[in-house]
């Protein structure tokens, strides 16, 4: 479905020096945002693109989408050169961006669905069914004929979904479709793109800064830094490999003094009923151990680190 | 091939459709708007009418020929209004990003940000200007249908050369995000086209027939239409538009080539 090869991608930003230069003898450099990428990905994957701001995700999926022409290296996409937009290939893709629209402002989103009925030719019957199934699956059914302007961010994201993915695309970009979004919006997005998926058999790259948008919704990592593929795999893979510790939380039967706390080991946090701490997982038994031996406690709970943390860990340990 | 230009013509009655339905939600706006655009109409009514009380020849041209010349302006220039308003939208459209949006779209991106935005309240100004000058026209002595034709031809032509400046302004917006002072050039070096070629004196008239090509869009119909126009201009006038579509087009491409898509 996508092969990328050694692509590589320059941005021109002008060199500050002082006014009479910047007026007339303007220099650029050239910024590498993307370094000899290589990756390939399948019919029907749904894959986490992930990296910190700044680090080639969004021009990478700006490249596959055809909006931005690359400087070097080999794209093709359902077995199309991108930015040649051959409009069979356009008709195949969808591009949702939490920061972007093309809802029409003042309009009921009802209109920009019957605008993409005539672009992506949608035969009526298949239209309505469609609108009735995503509007079902997003639980929006009565905000579809309310002007744009007058809906939420959430209630504008769920309009956003539905205008973009009414064609049924075989391959959708998804680029931090939950950002701003308060945690119920956030998990009903979550929902959507993973039934979505599943219904349709898309293929489906995201990109989110929220790591449990990621953690929830792909099985498959690309991790970019500085315009460089670092990672391509299994996201399990990297949670166990860069998971070295276990938050323990111990709730308190009663109060404590500091030396019994630290006997354990330094806490992450702890109060007169409740003690965490950051244990590395080989020391686990054994702290666990002197827990139980030397602490009055009602109840002990061992967690994961959460995703961000692990991504962090990777961060620090790969660049 | 039919069938692509049909979808697309539908598209296009649909944006303009959409453009209506926005319009008209800002009633009050819409009635100052015709208000200004009349008392402007009328105005310059009011000054070729001092003129003409003066002098009963300017440049050669009756006060009938004269306000033809104007109305030929204003037929193109309201006209290009009508079909191009979207390109005065186009800044923020890039800006913002959403352009991205645009390029994404299986049809031709001009449909969108060219002539996606059909301003309804200029064609209301289009239709009463089109009539007199067809009154005018035709109590003109030695206006024949063929010199009619002729007219109507190079009105085209001005709307292709219109054309090509707004494609050539998009690029623009699209290379260094700037377009409204773009744009307000245009406007003021075409209502310099107001008046006859003769008015100005030479490098000016030769500037604007072969290097700015004011003349050719807003007096060569006249021309056509009083029967003072040489085969050897015309041939040059559409010759010129087809060199300007050309160049505009190509700039077109390579700015999409070097849009950076701005906004992360």
């Amino acid at each position: 479905m996508i092969k990328v090869k050694n692509l590589t991608k320059y941005y021109k930003t002008p060199v500050k020096k002082n006014f009479i230069s910047d007026l007339f003898f303007r220099e650029y450099k050239n910024i590498k945002a993307l370094n000899h990428v290589s990756f390939e990905i399948g019919d029907s994957e749904l894959v986490g693109f992930i990296g910190p701001n700044g680090a080639g995700k969004t021009t990478t999926m700006k490249i596959l989408a055809g909006i931005l022409y690359p400087t070097s290296g080999q794209v093709r996409v359902l077995g199309f050169t991108p930015f040649e937009k051959n409009k069979d290939f356009l008709k195949q893709i969808s591009f949702v961006m939490g920061s972007r629209n093309q809802l029409i402002w003042d309009l009921p989103a009802t209109d920009t669905f019957l605008l993409n009925k005539e672009v992506y030719n949608i035969p009526e019957k298949g239209y309505k069914k469609m609108i009735d199934e995503l509007s079902s699956l997003l639980n929006c059914r009565a905000l579809l004929g309310k002007p744009v302007k007058t809906l939420s961010l959430g209630e504008r994201m769920k309009m956003e979904l539905i205008a973009a993915l009414l064609h049924k695309p075989r391959l959708v970009f998804f680029d931090e479709p939950t950002i701003g979004l308060d945690i119920f919006s956030q998990e009903t997005i979550r929902d959507f793109i993973k039934r979505y998926q599943k219904e349709f058999g898309s293929t489906v790259i995201l990109t989110s800064h929220y790591m449990e948008d990621v953690k929830s919704l792909a099985k498959r990592l690309l991790i970019i830094n500085k315009g460089k593929i670092l990672y391509d795999g299994s996201l399990n893979k990297i949670l166990e490999k860069y998971s070295h510790q276990k938050k323990v939380t111990v709730v308190l039967d009663k109060p404590v003094n500091e030396t019994e706390i630290r006997a354990v080991g330094k806490p992450l946090d702890a109060t007169s009923t409740h003690i965490t701490y950051m244990i590395d997982k080989i020391d686990l038994p054994e702290k666990v151990r002197l827990i139980t031996k030397s602490l009055p406690f009602s109840d002990l709970t061992v967690e994961d680190e959460t995703i961000e943390e692990i991504i962090k860990n990777f961060f620090k340990e790969e660049t | 091939m039919i069938k692509s230009f049909k979808n697309n013509l539908k598209i296009f009655f649909l944006y303009s459709k959409f453009s209506w339905k926005t319009t008209f939600q800002m009633r009050l706006g819409v009635i100052f708007f015709m208000l200004g655009k009349i008392f402007r109409f009328v105005l310059f009514f009011f000054l070729i009418y001092l003129i003409f009380m003066r002098a009963k020849m300017v440049a050669g041209y009756t006060i009938n020929q004269a306000i033809i010349f104007y109305l030929t302006f204003n037929i193109i220039d309201t006209a290009s209004q009508v079909f191009f308003r979207e390109v005065y939208r186009f800044r923020p459209l890039v800006t913002s990003g959403n352009f991205d949006l645009v390029l994404l779209k299986p049809f031709h991106p001009f449909l969108r940000v060219l002539i996606g935005g059909v301003d309804f309240l200029d064609v209301f100004m289009l239709i009463p200007y089109i009539i007199i000058t067809f009154y005018l026209a035709v109590h003109i002595a030695g206006v024949s249908p063929s010199s009619l034709f002729l007219y109507f031809l190079l009105l085209c032509n001005a709307l292709v050369i219109a054309m090509t400046f707004h494609i050539m302004v998009l690029a623009l917006g699209i290379l260094t995000t700037e377009v409204d002072h773009t744009i307000l050039i245009y406007r003021d070096l075409t209502t310099l086209g107001r008046f006859p070629l003769e008015i100005y004196r030479e490098p000016i008239r030769g500037l604007f027939t072969f290097i700015i090509p004011i003349g050719i869009m807003m007096s060569f119909p006249p021309y056509a239409l009083f029967n003072i126009l040489s085969w050897r201009l015309l041939i040059y006038s559409i010759l010129a538009s087809c060199i300007l579509l050309f160049i505009s087009l190509k700039l077109w491409d390579s700015a999409l080539k070097k849009y950076q898509s701005w906004g992360g």
